[in-house]
């Protein structure tokens, strides 16, 4: 069995520019890990999970999904399956019901089953969004509520990578809280796998993480209790 | 009643009064176009002087290949002024634009004056440069503010689209509802100018056959056919530039290529 997924001498360049981002930077994740991608602000930790979801193109390497390299797999299908979900929460201009299902109004998940209102309700619950309800407007949530929908979001396609991109750095202590809760439940209970990157110093209480942190433009394995 | 009244030179300059009243306008007010007053004046002698002299040659001669390289010049010049409007550097829209332009005008002029006024030959240049000089400066209205639109919103709701990419969107679901608008927003003005024609204008042609002495009841017609064919050749060329060009907007993994100013 590969990888679930395979970074090879990975580099990247913004444009305009020829100072590289990343210089052969590799990492492979296994199905089911808990990664967490440490490092100062302005290294490239976003840029790497734009890289893996074709966000943004590379200059030189590979990156492989289950072994075929994603260059190769229809951009739609791969981002079905490695779901990216960005710093700043985007909601379309509708219900949080319709925010909900926007996933299943593209082609791609049209063969996947909508789950019914009952099942959002429930889902909310567990998302720490009892208190809101599917027919009122997203717009209205506060950004730590938005921040959750779209993790929920993301999550309804069954995607089998999950990209969180600083997930918690616009939320304030509580709401981060319930965002690294759910992380850990994801991982623990539905056996996700994440990569997560953050500048902030998180210790997963209920999951074992694989540290790995960005300095001089390649990631190098920090600290872990596999 | 049908002598046409020739217009002298000392006619011609007295109405620079026109010209005046705007310049003063601008003087006083500190509006900051006199230099643009001027130009377009002076643009606006110059350039149909020249096109009055190439239409008397033209007419003359009638040789499809001239009439056609007018058709050309008047195109290529629509593309500047549309490239001036829009003002993008990142993607290339210019050569798919030109060649829709070129095509979907010549598509059109050619419908209007071969079969609907049923014209021999089609190049009949009386009918077919006016014809085609009607399709080009309505349609490149229609799309430069197409173009400033769509590459406006990609850049302001590059996040949104960036989101419905990221939850398994194709570009094309990914862009949707800023095609959708930027291609009414282009459309709207022709589609406009049907309801108020008659009513709060008499459009430029149907006023010009009137004073040269046509029937009213036949220029009516004539204008019919004009105000139909801006509505059809603007959403023709709208719709084949506006699919190339959000295309271009995206790269071979369908990322949006445009970044916020």
């Amino acid at each position: 069995m590969p990888p679930l997924l395979e970074i090879r001498n990975l580099s990247f360049a913004y444009e305009g520019s020829t100072a590289l981002v990343f210089d052969r930077l590799n990492l492979t994740v296994q199905k089911g890990e808990f990664i967490l991608i440490k490092g100062p602000s302005g290294t490239g930790k976003s840029t790497l999970l734009r890289l893996i979801c074709r966000l943004n193109q590379p200059q030189g390497g590979s990156i492989l999904f289950q072994g075929n390299d994603t260059t190769s797999i229809v951009p739609a299908k791969l981002r079905s399956l490695v779901s990216y979900v960005a710093q700043i929460p985007q909601m379309i201009d509708a219900t949080v019901e319709e925010n909900l299902l926007l996933p299943f109004s593209f082609a791609i998940n049209a063969g996947k089953t909508r789950p019914g209102t009952e099942e959002l309700k429930a889902m909310l619950c567990k998302f720490y969004l009892a208190d809101i309800s599917p027919v009122q407007s997203a717009m209205k949530l506060s950004i730590g509520q938005k921040q959750r929908l779209a993790l929920m979001r993301a999550l309804l396609q069954e995607p089998l990578l999950l990209l969180l991109d600083e997930p918690t750095s616009a939320l304030d202590h509580e709401s981060a809280a319930m965002v690294f809760s759910i992380m850990e439940r994801l991982n623990t209970e539905e056996h996700k796998t994440l990569i997560t990157v953050t500048h902030i110093d998180y210790k997963p209480e209920t999951v074992r993480p694989l540290i790995y942190k960005l300095v001089h433009r390649s990631l190098h394995l920090h600290e872990s209790d596999h | 009643m049908n002598q046409i009244i020739n217009i002298s030179t000392g006619q011609l300059l007295l109405a620079l009064v026109f010209i005046l009243i705007a310049q003063a306008t601008s003087f006083i007010y500190h509006l900051g176009l006199n230099r643009d007053i001027t130009i377009g004046t002076l643009r606006t002698f110059s350039q149909l002087f020249l096109m009055g002299y190439v239409l008397t040659y033209i007419l003359k001669t009638s040789n499809p290949f001239l009439v056609v390289s007018v058709f050309m010049v008047m195109v290529v010049s629509a593309m500047f002024i549309i490239k001036g409007r829009v003002r993008e550097k990142q993607i290339p829209y210019i050569i798919p634009t030109f060649f829709t332009m070129f095509v979907s005008y010549l598509a059109t002029a050619l419908f209007v004056s071969g079969l609907i006024i049923g014209i021999t030959p089609w190049w009949e240049p009386r009918y077919f440069i006016p014809a085609g000089g009607m399709v080009i400066g309505n349609s490149m209205s229609a799309l430069a503010i197409s173009l400033e639109r769509m590459f406006r919103d990609m850049r302001q709701q590059k996040e949104l689209v960036e989101m419905q990419l990221s939850l398994g969107a194709n570009y094309r679901e990914a862009s949707l509802n800023i095609f959708r608008n930027a291609v009414s927003a282009g459309m709207i003005p022709s589609i406009n100018a049907m309801m108020g024609v008659g009513l709060v204008f008499i459009p430029g042609m149907m006023s010009g056959q009137i004073l040269a002495g046509t029937d009213p009841l036949i220029a009516i017609r004539y204008q019919i056919v004009v105000m139909l064919m801006l509505v059809g050749s603007t959403a023709l060329s709208s719709i084949i530039v506006m699919l190339i060009v959000r295309r271009r907007c995206f790269g071979s993994g369908e990322e949006v290529l445009l970044s916020p100013h």
